[in-house]
């Protein structure tokens, strides 16, 4: 599981990273992500075409992104917006609302649940759901994905500048707002596809964001807003705590040991374990 | 008639009629109005953090549903009475507020905002689950604070919590604590070279925030007689988030009116379940983006617009006389 938190979480703070805000969001667009999965896969695709719907459902939710970047978030650089932070946060959290009640009122407060994407496997001796499997595998693909894309590319290496340094890659001919609506479509089509590959371990209903994103949210402050390779850590940790605490304390309270280890991270290093301590006066 | 007479006058009116009202209107819509008082504390108290210190909560509602189910538990599992279980349970809340504040406040930034998001999710869960102590989704019967499920005490007593609670706000606002808060949302680095502690004053104002909060909840419990984890459910934060824009942030009066009218607004179109909250959310997001002072603002500028129409440069040279 800890490699599809790090999906969730690789995409807020890939967001984050590039223009300094942190997307509430993030959990309905896994959701519209599942929701587009689960349509294109009941109506159009047929369940046997399932890894063509991730990869159209990612699509779809990255064009969503920056049209949502681009009508809400960008007015934020253009310099109308007073309080920026207060702005951002009141209004993707606005945003987040508005998406899964709309998800109510169109789709009705149910549960569905798509086909099996793959038979229960067995790896040695250990039974495995082959839908975990899958999400397992394809999570790790799309992060390897992204590890290149960032690294080689020039448009990742351009994203790099506008992390570092927002003028100065504006000087060197970036078009840094353009690049914006890219990061957020990005990030965005990362819960997307993470929603999507999870549609039928964790079904498909308007709240089934919710977790994810918590434990999103849980790993980059673990790992430190900001840090990438502190996200892989985090997400694994996470992971295995969560499992152990299920196995040796009871399974019913698994979103609390996360928390716990948050907690006590935070208690020895406020800014996470990889996080670069801010600069103050 | 002299504008300070007028003002005690009105003033005058508006208690009369607050008194005068639940006589004269159904049961219903008493309850209708606790309710309304209820939420008046929760954005009040969160436009303290939220509005004027700048740091953004997201477990109000999660310290409401604590101080409901703390004190309930209190009375049921332990034994308490009524005028111990509440205080202690806002105590608790308080000591709950400020540890988390110890971890996240002392870092800049969004930290506050995504331990409680977190905070919120992992209680409500924890209250979902544990169902054998807290009774889980079927909810929990708490004791009543009158004995009656009539509504016509309880709009008495959220109507003082409510004076109280925004009074007290007044006061801290107005006190030298409020203007080191309102220094830290603008510029914290300026803030703290003046020797302001910024942590310590943010870790008083999310606690301060929390406490009303937790005792807000805690009278509610006592007053609906039934309480359940949809209390925790994020729905209700962005409901206190609405109440807040679009009354107007960083206004004493903007919560109470945006409370108060979007209550009303969302009993008129009971029928549409989850449309209003869409609609609401939408009105908040155009609100950010286009006119970020909400209900007060369009209210100030009304009052400028009629004032300059009704007599023109006279009534301009009578209000810089005042």
């Amino acid at each position: 599981m800890g490699a599809l938190y790090c999906l969730m979480s690789m995409g807020i703070n890939f967001i984050y990273g590039i223009m300094k805000v942190i997307n509430w969001s993030m959990g309905e667009f896994f959701m519209i992500g599942a929701f587009i999965q689960y349509i294109l896969l009941t109506s159009f695709l047929g369940s046997r075409l399932w890894f063509v719907g991730i990869v159209l459902s990612a699509i779809a939710v990255l064009i969503l992104g920056a049209l949502v970047q681009k009508i809400l978030i960008k007015p934020m650089f253009v310099g109308i917006i007073e309080a920026k932070m207060e702005y951002a946060t009141i209004v993707t959290i606005s945003l987040s609302i508005f998406l899964r009640n709309l998800a109510v009122v169109i789709g009705g407060p149910y549960i569905y649940t798509p086909k099996d994407y793959a038979e229960p496997t067995q790896i040695f001796t250990l039974p495995l759901s082959g839908n975990r499997l899958v999400a397992f595998i394809g999570a790790l693909v799309l992060l390897a994905g992204f590890y290149y894309f960032i690294k080689k590319t020039w448009t990742g290496k351009a994203f790099q500048g506008v992390a570092q340094n927002r003028t100065g890659i504006q000087t060197a001919g970036v078009n840094v707002l353009k690049y914006d609506m890219l990061a957020f479509g990005i990030g965005t089509a990362m819960a997307g596809a993470a929603g999507a590959l999870l549609a039928p371990v964790f079904l498909v209903y308007p709240q089934c964001g919710m977790m994810p994103t918590v434990r999103g949210f849980e790993i980059i402050v673990i790992a430190g807003l900001g840090s990438i390779p502190g996200t892989l850590v985090a997400g694994l940790a996470l992971g295995l705590v969560e499992s152990l605490g299920s196995a040796f304390i009871s399974p019913s309270f698994v979103d609390i040991y996360g928390f716990i280890l948050l907690v006590v991270i935070l208690l020895f290093k406020p800014y996470g374990l990889f996080g670069k301590t801010e600069r103050t006066v | 008639m002299k504008p300070s007479h007028l003002k005690i006058a009105s003033i005058a009116a508006l208690v009369l009629m607050i008194v005068l009202l639940p006589h004269l209107i159904s049961d219903y819509w008493i309850y209708v109005i606790t309710i309304a008082f209820f939420y008046t504390i929760m954005a009040a108290s969160w436009n303290l953090l939220g509005g004027y210190t700048g740091q953004f909560s997201l477990a109000h509602h999660t310290f409401a549903m604590l101080g409901a189910y703390g004190s309930s538990l209190l009375m049921v599992k332990a034994g308490f009475p009524f005028f111990l279980s509440i205080p202690t349970v806002i105590l608790l809340t308080i000591l709950v507020s400020a540890v988390l504040g110890i971890l996240c406040l002392r870092v800049q930034g969004l930290y506050l905002a995504l331990i409680t998001w977190a905070f919120a999710e992992v209680a409500r869960n924890y209250i979902r689950l544990d169902y054998m102590f807290t009774g889980g989704d079927r909810g929990m019967n708490t004791p009543l604070l009158f004995g009656t499920l009539k509504p016509l005490p309880y709009y008495f007593l959220f109507l003082i919590i409510a004076v109280f609670c925004i009074a007290l706000i007044a006061l801290v606002m107005k006190s030298r604590v409020g203007f080191y808060l309102r220094s830290i949302r603008d510029d914290p680095i300026a803030a703290q070279s003046m020797g302001v502690n910024i942590v310590r004053y943010k870790i008083i104002a999310f606690m301060l925030s929390s406490g009303m909060a937790s005792m807000a909840g805690a009278f509610y419990g006592h007053s609906i007689g039934l309480i359940s984890p949809i209390m925790g459910d994020f729905n209700e934060m962005a409901m206190i988030i609405i109440f807040v824009v679009i009354g107007g942030m960083r206004t004493q009066t903007g919560p109470i009116v945006g409370a108060l009218s979007v209550r009303y607004l969302m009993e008129l179109l009971r029928e549409y379940a989850e449309i209003r909250i869409v609609i609401l959310s939408a009105i908040v997001i155009l609100v950010m983006r286009f006119y970020s002072g909400g209900l007060m603002q369009l209210w100030e500028q009304l009052r400028r617009w009629f004032e300059r129409d009704a007599d023109g440069p006279v009534s301009a040279y009578e209000s810089s006389d005042q």
